[in-house]
């Protein structure tokens, strides 16, 4: 039984995941509070049901889950929430730090991604996982997986291309 | 995958904001938390090192999510969902069980006290006497009876059979009640019926 950590090591575990958790979070939401509370529910299930960490999948499939269930929980929010993302998707943009200037463009480009194709890079750049984990976490195939990541990548060359 | 290996390292070199540090705190609160509720069960669960995460972390573990999904997380439930059905069940039974005997209980009253009532009333009113001190306790004893006589109507002179003298025909309609008293628990029954009586009186001329 590989389970995430022990009690005492889970800070160190948090602290390496905890990142590009909050980013996949911030997938859903556009508030990095509301993020940190779907964040902390996730792990804390997790940790609860001694999941095993090699099952990263599981983990993400978990925050994508409490979050949709977060965004469901309360209508008006939940139609606020549509709206934004029908109308203006790239402002529910992922949060990134940066010691050069130039990457924010960079940083507005993936935040202009299609949300499919934005998911799959994030569960890929920023978190690593495999595509087989990012399949298993999304609940779509693995070529699924890699084309989306594909097309993200293609959109955000050609976003950062001189016009 | 790999036609943008520049753009990969541009990407990597953006860092996810950090978590909070009041998130920590909201962490190990929850987990403290949960804890002491499941402490029980966690002793029965190995806990593994952070450095076995760290060397599993390292290494690439894809491939093997599908089935250990499902198999996490669906034994438990499993488990859980089968464990409420037959506590269910069991509460059901239990339920049954009380309901039958409750019917029973009622059958027996009900088929008992009209046959107490029966063998009481009967020969007190036949023979009349020492039906208290034969009787047990709990039965019932006769406290009363009543006939109202709401109707007569004569009907007239009439001569029997065979008979020279004339004879009166009366009728009455009247309602008796008898009234049963179990002196142990204070319970009384009473039945109350109509009846209908001719008398012939003999008439004799002055």
């Amino acid at each position: 039984m590989d389970n995430i950590a022990s009690h005492e090591n889970w800070k160190s575990c948090f602290s390496e995941i905890g990142p590009g958790l909050l980013l996949f979070a911030r997938q859903w939401t556009r508030s990095a509070a509301d993020a940190e509370d779907i964040v902390q529910e996730a792990f804390v299930k997790f940790w609860r049901r001694n999941h095993s960490i090699n099952n990263r999948a599981l983990l993400y499939a978990t925050v994508r889950s409490i979050a949709l269930d977060f965004i469901r929980r309360d209508k008006r929010r939940a139609r606020r929430e549509a709206t934004v993302f029908a109308d203006t998707d790239s402002t529910v943009e992922p949060q990134f730090e940066w010691e050069d200037e130039a990457k924010s463009a960079l940083a507005a480009a993936v935040s202009c991604l299609p949300h499919d194709q934005r998911e799959v890079l994030v569960l890929k750049i920023w978190n690593e996982l495999t595509f087989s984990e990012i399949a298993g976490a999304l609940g779509i195939s693995q070529n699924t997986a890699a084309s989306r990541y594909r097309y993200a990548l293609a959109n955000l060359k050609k976003s950062l291309q001189p016009q | 995958m790999n036609d943008f290996p520049e753009l990969e390292n541009d990407l990597r070199a953006l860092r996810p904001a950090r978590p909070s540090p009041v998130l920590f705190e909201r962490i190990e609160e929850a987990m403290a938390k949960d804890g002491k509720a499941s402490a029980a069960s966690n002793s029965r669960w190995s806990w593994r090192r952070f450095t076995e995460w760290s060397r599993v972390h390292a290494s690439d573990v894809g491939g093997q999510l599908g089935g250990a999904k499902e198999d996490r997380t669906q034994t438990p439930f499993r488990f859980g969902i089968g464990l409420a059905a037959a506590a269910a069940a069991v509460v059901l039974l239990l339920v049954r069980i009380n309901t039958d005997q409750t019917r029973n209980e009622d059958k027996e009253i009900a088929q008992v006290a009209p046959a107490s009532e029966t063998t009481a009333v009967l020969p007190a009113l036949s023979g009349g006497s020492g039906v208290k001190g034969s009787m047990p306790s709990n039965k019932f004893v006769p406290s009363g009876a009543t006939q109202v006589v709401y109707s007569t109507r004569d009907e007239g002179l009439q001569f029997a059979a065979g008979s020279r003298q004339p004879l009166r025909r009366l009728r009455y309609q009247t309602q008796q009640t008898w009234q049963w008293r179990n002196p142990s628990t204070g319970a009384s029954l009473r039945v109350s019926y109509p009846s209908e009586e001719v008398v012939l009186i003999p008439v004799s001329g002055q």
